[in-house]
């Protein structure tokens, strides 16, 4: 009999709502776990073995040398890495700090202990090699264990690129760009079913950019529509600032535009 | 002799932390309790973004209690900009705060707390003898996920609750479909109860105040002022009464009351509350030895298991009396204002606090979570209890027994700013 395969799940810096993803499949769970050797996963495990993993999922970004010392060690023992969810994808809303003024949160820089030190809120692809994505702030619960049995089966997961507005179009939700909502549908990947705008709520564009997105023709749309620069900059940047080319989008430069991070 | 505890990366709690504690003499030198996660600065990004984007990026503060901050955070800048929303609002905001209250009440009891004291390293290596527990775990931290899902459109970083009102509201069908839901589990609720108040816990006292909110009409969830056994002051004294300062080994705020440490969470609202408790949920504590007002940080689970029977037994009043209509969010008048709001949330009082410009632009975010509020009383008893546990001499069972009192706070690392593996140098 084949062994079975060796996971683990980790958080660096981050909220844990990704690893809650994966314990809320609640029916599912414990199928689930007779078919995997879940060898470690601290967020609700004490004893936690680290030798080796064929797949570990990694919630977070890194935000501290903790966040990197974990991050890279992981690397070194996984045959492969997940991103699961914004932050590790893209850096989500932590990331952001890339376009806020120093002034604004430098005050809260705490004194720390020699053992944490901050660093530049990144996206785990900018530090190690990253296999698969499941993107989303939350991912989506049903894509994770898809995600798992396609591992599971020896199947090549890929990676979804059509824009939320597919989805949206097939749950007959009313366009929320029309109504007047700065609403990141065209431009960002879908495989979410539109939860948000199902919900009412406009896309904010958590998954990350999609295949095929015009910037330029969105960004000229929004501004037809009355929406700021500057309120089209931070929207879009909130969530996958990291992930996005907008900057040749955009002509003016405002002081937003000067704080263009390094990873752009 | 002098020996030193050492606890890195802490295992089952929500987010990052680290324990060291310096022992000589039988006596406790030193203990600090460090939140070791890298900083994310929320409170710097909400500056500058607009009243009506503040939920949406504070949610991400916390999964476990994405609801909580959301919900917080609405309700800020409603009382900034006078909004005086319906009645309809307001009840299903309890909602959903209840029902992230059931998932995560059933999170930790069971996944995080139960294991060890049923000697386990986990829930998923009880499964062999304790099935029916952990499904009984499963099944309440489904419902709670329904009821916020069917509230605010998904279940973790709910979407629907904007300023001013509901984007989108559950129809009458979805309540009633809840209600039998809630009804059926209203037994793993009670059964949840009963085996938390059974478990042997040490026998320590916890002098301290025990701060909740207060409400006239209800247990506490969205309104009231704060309380604690000798001590009244309304929500927008908080920081006359309550300072926060940062210790250089933490990442995370500390915050206290007149120099000393406090406590909020199930135990406080429990403690100061006990006649707005449904009738189940105070039946359900006549079946454990423990008695509120309690002041052993220990029965915190229990006080949590007591409240999964409140939570489920005011879910289902709510889903039975409200009549949902259809009915847009209030559009504010902008005006240069300030806006607070303190709310129960899972793990205590969480307070959110924003200041506007005239446009109705973040000029000012603080918000102060319930870990933050309790850290400073964990080291203090962690220190304490140390002490009566140093007679095991077994250095693993020490740090299972400090694991044990920290795990009973419940703490969520993530919002105030993962835990025990222990190093000791003797």
């Amino acid at each position: 009999m084949k062994s079975k395969l060796k996971v683990g799940i980790y958080g660096l810096t981050g909220c844990a709502g990704c690893q809650l993803s994966i314990i809320f499949n609640e029916d599912e769970l414990l199928d689930l776990l007779s078919l995997i050797d879940l060898r470690a996963f601290p967020f609700i495990k004490g004893h936690n073995l680290d030798e080796e993993f064929d797949l570990v999922f990694m919630e977070g970004l890194v935000a501290s040398n903790n966040d990197l010392e974990l991050l890279k060690k992981i690397r070194a023992k996984t045959k492969i890495l997940v991103a699961l969810g914004a932050c590790a994808h893209t850096g989500c809303i932590p990331a952001y700090r890339h376009w806020t003024l120093k002034e604004d949160y430098e005050h809260l820089l705490y004194r720390k202990d020699e053992i944490i030190k901050d660093q530049e809120p990144t996206p785990i692809d900018a530090h190690v090699k990253v296999d698969f994505v499941i993107p989303g702030c939350p991912p989506d619960k049903q894509e994770i264990l898809n995600f798992i049995k396609d591992i599971l089966n020896g199947k090549t997961p890929r990676p979804y690129n059509n824009p939320v507005c597919i989805e949206c179009k097939r749950n007959y939700n009313d366009c929320l760009l029309i109504k007047g909502k700065l609403c990141m549908g065209p431009i960002t990947a879908g495989n979410c079913n539109a939860v948000c705008i199902n919900g009412g709520f406009e896309c904010w564009g958590c998954r990350g950019p999609s295949g095929d997105a015009n910037y330029t023709a969105y960004i000229n749309l929004l501004r037809e529509k009355g929406f700021s620069d500057k309120f089209i900059k931070t929207r879009m940047k909130l969530f996958a600032g990291l992930k996005l080319k907008t900057e040749e989008a955009f002509d003016d430069k405002d002081k937003l535009d000067i704080l263009t991070c390094t990873f752009c | 002799m002098t020996h030193t505890i050492n606890l890195n990366h802490i295992t089952k709690i929500e987010g990052h932390a680290s324990l060291y504690v310096e022992i000589k003499d039988n006596k406790v030198m030193k203990c600090r309790l460090s939140s070791i996660e890298g900083s994310r600065y929320f409170e710097g990004l909400l500056k500058g973004k607009h009243y009506f984007e503040a939920h949406e990026i504070s949610s991400r503060i916390c999964g476990v209690c994405s609801c909580a901050h959301t919900v917080a955070a609405v309700t800020a800048m409603e009382n900034a900009l006078n909004i005086k929303t319906t009645k309809q609002t307001k009840e299903l905001k309890k909602l959903l705060t209840l029902g992230e209250r059931i998932r995560s009440h059933a999170a930790h009891l069971y996944f995080l707390a139960l294991p060890d004291y049923l000697g386990y390293e986990s829930a998923l290596a009880m499964l062999p003898k304790y099935r029916k527990e952990v499904k009984s775990a499963l099944r309440l931290m489904k419902l709670g996920n329904k009821l916020v899902k069917v509230v605010g459109g998904r279940d973790l970083h709910p979407v629907s609750l904007t300023v001013g009102g509901f984007l989108k509201i559950p129809t009458k069908d979805q309540l009633i479909e809840l209600a039998n839901d809630i009804n059926e589990l209203q037994p793993d609720a009670f059964a949840t109860a009963k085996l938390f108040g059974s478990l042997d816990i040490p026998d320590i006292e916890n002098d301290c105040e025990y701060f909740s909110l207060h409400d006239e009409k209800e247990f506490p969830i969205l309104e009231g002022n704060l309380i604690s056994a000798g001590s009244t002051f309304k929500q927008s004294e908080y920081l006359d009464y309550f300072k926060e300062y940062h210790e250089p080994y933490s990442t995370a705020n500390f915050v206290v009351r007149e120099d000393k440490s406090y406590l909020v969470g199930a135990i406080s609202r429990i403690n100061n509350n006990y006649n707005k408790l449904s009738k189940d949920a105070k039946r359900a504590i006549t079946t454990s030895k423990i008695k509120f007002p309690s002041k052993n940080p220990f029965a915190n689970n229990f006080a949590q298991a007591v409240e999964l029977v409140h939570c489920l037994d005011h879910s289902i009043e709510i889903c039975n009396e409200l009549y949902p209509r259809q009915e847009n969010p209030i559009q504010p008048k902008l005006k240069a204002s300030r806006g607070l709001a303190a709310i129960e949330v899972p793990r205590g009082i969480l307070f959110h606090d924003y200041t506007l410009d005239k446009k109705g632009i973040i000029t000012k975010a603080n918000i102060i979570t319930p870990t933050a509020q309790n850290l400073k009383n964990m080291e203090d008893n962690i220190k304490k209890f140390i002490p009566s546990i140093l007679h095991l001499k077994n250095e693993e069972k020490i740090n299972l027994e400090i694991e044990k009192l920290i795990r009973s706070y419940d703490p969520c690392f993530s919002c105030s700013t993962h835990f025990l593996k222990v190093k000791w140098d003797k």
